[in-house]
């Protein structure tokens, strides 16, 4: 399935929003993703996968309230969906199964 | 909280995101930066901070934040696609609507498109003659003016040695190459016929011009003797399929075998150089006729030279007068001439020289045609323009609606011009059929190739778009700014009437069609006229039941013309050199004049036997003609005509008798003068001529006189004499009056384009005139239904509504017939002899459109008169 199919960016993405549950908007997802991956991410490309998962119906926004740092600007909240639950899990289950099938050293 | 409350982000990358990212986004993009940047400023430091700010700002330069997005919420825009769709939609519902008026419109339109188109075609086709040789521009043809104490010739060949020697003494000339195009037999085999364009030519000709070799080598090909070059044309003729290179053909009476050495492609139909086979030119001169190469007296070759890059023909040509001077000087003091060169170049030949040419064409012709042309799609756009204001009440109750809801008045402009090009697009597609249906006809009209197909003139379909794109946008300018300048209140609150300004305007234009077409009525009279004079005049001999064959000479020709006299349906025959009709031959002669001098001149020459004078019926006025009983006739006489005569300064025909005479080795007394006839086509005068006795070797012209009555069996009969005694050789003969009328071919051609052409003009004029008539018609729709009820007869209702039209056609005559009879006065200057213009010509003119316009006017008016009135009373 071509619409639903998850990028490894957009995963992580979600993957985010997801931990960030209830506080995930453009500047806090970078945060997030910065801290936990330990690497420079720009806001362009973040903005291009939340607007992304939003069209493919991972996560849902709506506006948010103004806080100072932001100059009195609003924030647009993101909060995963259920079908993007169900996809990381379908991920997560895939993967898992995957790891089951390597097959163990002899002797571990 | 902020540490460094002055630090803000850099200004640009913000006016940056503001000038791409949408309006919808930009609120939480720009949040999202400044509190990034905030944050990287209070544990990272200013640059980095301003650095991420830049790279993020550069990173959402993407298509999802773009203004792009704007696009779900349009605004209206003046002329976007729906704009036009609703134009496409409305213009051909309108035609629909009307269709008879669409129908008149579009048609009028692509009969005029395709004339145009066609005759585009044709001045393109005579304008490029030889352009195809890529080094046309450096290509020259050398002319020769001949002046003798009688007159001055002027030559398009020159003499054999000119073009060598100049090669050699010029260093600005690169090549050149002698064409002299003679008629040879040509046998292969059981396969034999009269090539009458058999050329020779010099080995530079593939040098000199761009004729494709598809077999041979261009260097070699017409080296060495007896080479020659097929086209592929008469290659077929000879070889079928199978290869011509190197097999042997038999050329000329005597059978010299000659070698096939190349295969070239069939020379184009813009050409003016023709030919079928190509023979060395060494040949020529090195066994044909050895040693013509050093005659500098000699002129049977058409030289062309080819210049090198940069060179300035006309400071060459001023050389020239002391090269003649230095190789020829001697020859021209004695015979009394005067040579001088003349340097022609190639593109110009076709269409500018008047020397005489195998086909030319005519700068004039090319000009009448395109003014032609120009008239007729004139026309075609007037009545486009006439038509469209014509109806302009109809949509006058519409445009006062779009105005009342808001249209301006530049979307209206807009909409008309829309639909006028639409209509033009639809008469181009008609026309471009019409112009692919016609191309055969047109060829055949014109005599030439013009075009093998619609498919190969996609240039010119090109042209014709560009065109009707452009006629639409023009014609429609007018009725699109007379119809969008309607005041809404005046025309929504009742009957709106067409302005009088608008109505002399629709007059005026239908009067200046009606005066092209009258004009070109008149012109076609009188170019039939001239014609019929021409084939009708009495030419001053006898070409009816004449049949000319293609004999040899003598002792052949004595036996079989012996064997003739048997067959019952011949009269009598006799040998010549030449037929009147034929090319012009001239001799060098010296002849006693009034004055007691011996006159050169170059005169021309007829040599005949004792029949001819008498076969041909020609008149003897003075003296007698060559007659058996004088023994010396057949070597010392010489009989001439009138004109000679009178060049001699004799003031009567008497006088000439016994003067003597020097021509081509004989010397003698004359002996008789005929009256003038024509020899030559009626475009020329009548000028001097001699007769004289057959030589041996010439005279292969043998003319049959025959009597009525059973034509094909005396045919037949000849025929089988002529196996019998020429078993090798084909039997070729024309008739001589057909012969003779062969030059009027081009005039014949002229006469009907031109009366195809102005019946064109006249059915287009018509068609506007229709439109008009019952346009107005049904403006007066109640007016006649009110006059019948009074007791108006029908006629009265006719002539009522015809007077108006009648009237424009008159003043159209009025305008047309000196203008036409000043452009015909100067076309019949052309021609030496012409017919008088006369009165009737412009009567059968004026009565013929009259008739035309009345005709047209009628299908409406009648119509109108008939209709029962409380039918009409009830309109509106």
């Amino acid at each position: 399935m071509k619409g639903t199919y998850l990028g490894e960016f957009e995963e992580i993405i979600l993957l985010a929003v997801a931990i960030l549950s209830g506080d995930a908007y453009g500047a806090s997802v970078t945060n997030e993703i910065e801290q936990q991956m330990g690497r420079a991410v720009n806001l362009g490309a973040v903005h291009a996968a939340l607007h992304r998962l939003e069209e493919k119906g991972f996560i849902t926004s709506q506006m948010g309230g103004a806080t100072n740092e932001r100059g009195g600007r609003r924030k647009r909240i993101f909060s995963v969906t259920a079908l993007g639950i169900r996809a990381l899990e379908t991920i997560r289950q895939l993967r898992n199964q995957m790891w089951d099938n390597i097959p163990k050293p002899a002797g571990v | 909280m902020n540490s460094h409350p002055e630090t803000k982000p850099p200004k640009w990358a913000n006016k940056l995101l503001h000038l791409f990212c949408t309006s919808d986004l930009i609120e939480e993009i720009e949040g999202d930066l400044h509190e990034l940047f905030e944050e990287r400023l209070k544990y990272r430091g200013e640059k980095t901070a301003r650095f991420r700010y830049i790279i993020d700002v550069l990173s959402l330069i993407r298509p999802f934040a773009m203004k792009r997005r704007k696009l779900s919420y349009p605004k209206p825009t003046l002329f976007g696609q729906a704009m036009l769709k609703i134009n496409l939609k409305i213009a051909f519902r309108n035609l629909w609507k009307h269709k008879a008026f669409s129908f008149i419109n579009v048609m009028g339109l692509s009969v005029g498109m395709s004339a145009c188109f066609l005759i585009a075609m044709y001045v393109h086709f005579e304008l490029t003659y030889d352009a195809f040789h890529k080094k046309a521009d450096r290509i020259y043809r050398l002319a020769t003016d001949l002046k003798t104490p009688s007159e001055t010739l002027n030559y398009s060949i020159s003499s054999w040695a000119f073009a060598p020697n100049i090669k050699s003494e010029f260093a600005e000339v690169e090549a050149f190459t002698r064409l002299a195009t003679r008629n040879y037999l040509v046998r292969k085999g059981d396969l034999k016929f009269k090539e009458e364009k058999t050329v020779f030519a010099d080995s530079t000709f593939f040098k000199v011009f761009d004729f494709q070799l598809i077999k041979g080598d261009p260097q070699t090909a017409l080296k060495d003797q007896m080479n020659v070059v097929f086209t592929e044309k008469t290659a077929r003729k000879y070889f079928g399929n199978g290869d011509p290179i190197g097999q042997t053909v038999l050329l000329g009476e005597d059978g010299i075998a000659a070698t096939v050495t190349g295969v070239m492609r069939d020379i184009p139909q813009n050409s003016q150089i023709k030919g079928d086979l190509f023979v060395s030119m060494s040949s020529y001169t090195q066994r044909f006729n050895k040693g013509v190469d050093q005659n500098w007296g000699d002129f049977g070759a058409v030289t062309y030279l080819l210049l090198k890059p940069g060179i300035d023909p006309q400071k060459l040509s001023a050389k020239f007068p002391t090269f003649l001077q230095n190789h020829a000087g001697k020859m021209m003091l004695e015979q009394q001439m005067q040579m001088s060169l003349i340097m022609e170049p190639l593109l110009d030949i076709y269409l500018d020289s008047p020397r005489e040419a195998e086909e030319s064409g005519s700068i004039e012709n090319v000009n009448i045609f395109s003014i032609v042309a120009l008239f007729i799609l004139l026309i075609a756009c007037i009545n486009f323009v006439n038509l469209t204001t014509a109806r302009s009440v109809e949509r006058a109750r519409e445009v006062g609606v779009r105005k009342a809801v808001g249209a301006p008045r530049s979307v209206l402009t807009r909409q008309f011009i829309c639909e006028s090009v639409l209509l033009c697009m639809i008469a181009f597609i008609i026309a471009v059929l019409l112009s692919a249906l016609t191309i055969p006809f047109f060829n055949d009209l014109s005599g030439k190739i013009i075009s093998t197909g619609i498919l190969d003139s996609m240039p010119f379909v090109g042209g014709l778009f560009a065109c009707a794109v452009l006629i639409g946008c023009i014609a429609g300018i007018y009725p699109a700014f007379v119809l969008s300048s309607f005041d809404p209140i005046s025309v929504l609150k009742g009957r709106f009437s067409a302005s009088a300004k608008g109505i002399f305007m629709r007059k005026g234009l239908v009067t200046a069609q009606f005066s092209i077409s009258i004009a070109l009525i008149i012109a076609t009279i009188i170019v039939y006229s001239q014609l019929d004079f021409m084939r009708n005049r009495d030419l001053g001999f006898s070409k009816e039941q004449m049949l000319v064959i293609s004999s040899q000479t003598r002792p052949e020709r004595n036996t079989f013309q012996e064997s003739l006299l048997g067959i019952s349906g011949i009269k009598s025959t006799t040998a010549s050199s030449r037929v009147p009709g034929s090319k012009s031959n001239q001799a060098y002669s010296e002849i006693e004049n009034a004055k007691g001098n011996m006159q050169t001149g170059n005169l021309e020459v007829y040599s005949v036997d004792f029949d001819f004078i008498e076969q041909f019926g020609l008149k003897v006025v003075a003296g007698r003609t060559f007659s058996k009983n004088f023994g010396s006739d057949s070597s010392k006489a010489l009989v001439i005509n009138e004109a000679a005569a009178r060049m001699l300064g004799f003031h009567s025909p008497q006088q000439a008798l016994g003067k003597k005479y020097k021509q081509w080795g004989r010397e003698g007394t004359i002996i008789g003068v005929v009256k003038d006839f024509h020899f030559k086509s009626l475009q020329e005068s009548i000028t001097p001529l001699t007769f004289r006795f057959l030589d041996w070797w010439n005279g292969n012209q043998l003319s049959v006189k025959i009597s009525g009555g059973n034509l094909k069996n005396t045919l037949t009969s000849i025929e089988n004499q002529w196996k019998l005694h020429n078993p090798d050789r084909p039997f070729t003969y024309f008739f001589m009056d057909e012969f003779f009328d062969r030059q009027y071919r081009s005039d014949e051609r002229f006469e009907r384009l031109f009366f195809y052409f102005s019946i064109l003009a006249i059915f287009i004029s018509s068609l506007g005139l229709l439109g008009l008539a019952s346009y107005s018609t049904m403006q007066r729709t109640k007016e006649i239904g009110v006059r019948k009820v009074m007791g108006a007869s029908t006629g009265s209702i006719v002539g009522l509504l015809s007077v108006d039209f009648l009237k424009l056609v008159v003043l159209a005559f009025i305008i047309a017939s000196p203008l036409a009879w000043y452009a015909m006065n100067s076309w019949l200057k052309n021609f030496a002899y012409q017919t008088d213009i006369k009165w009737w010509v412009f009567a059968i003119a004026a009565l013929l459109s009259c008739l035309v316009a009345f005709t047209t006017i009628s299908f409406q008016s009648i119509k109108a008169a008939l209709m029962n009135p409380v039918k009409s009373l009830k309109t509106e």
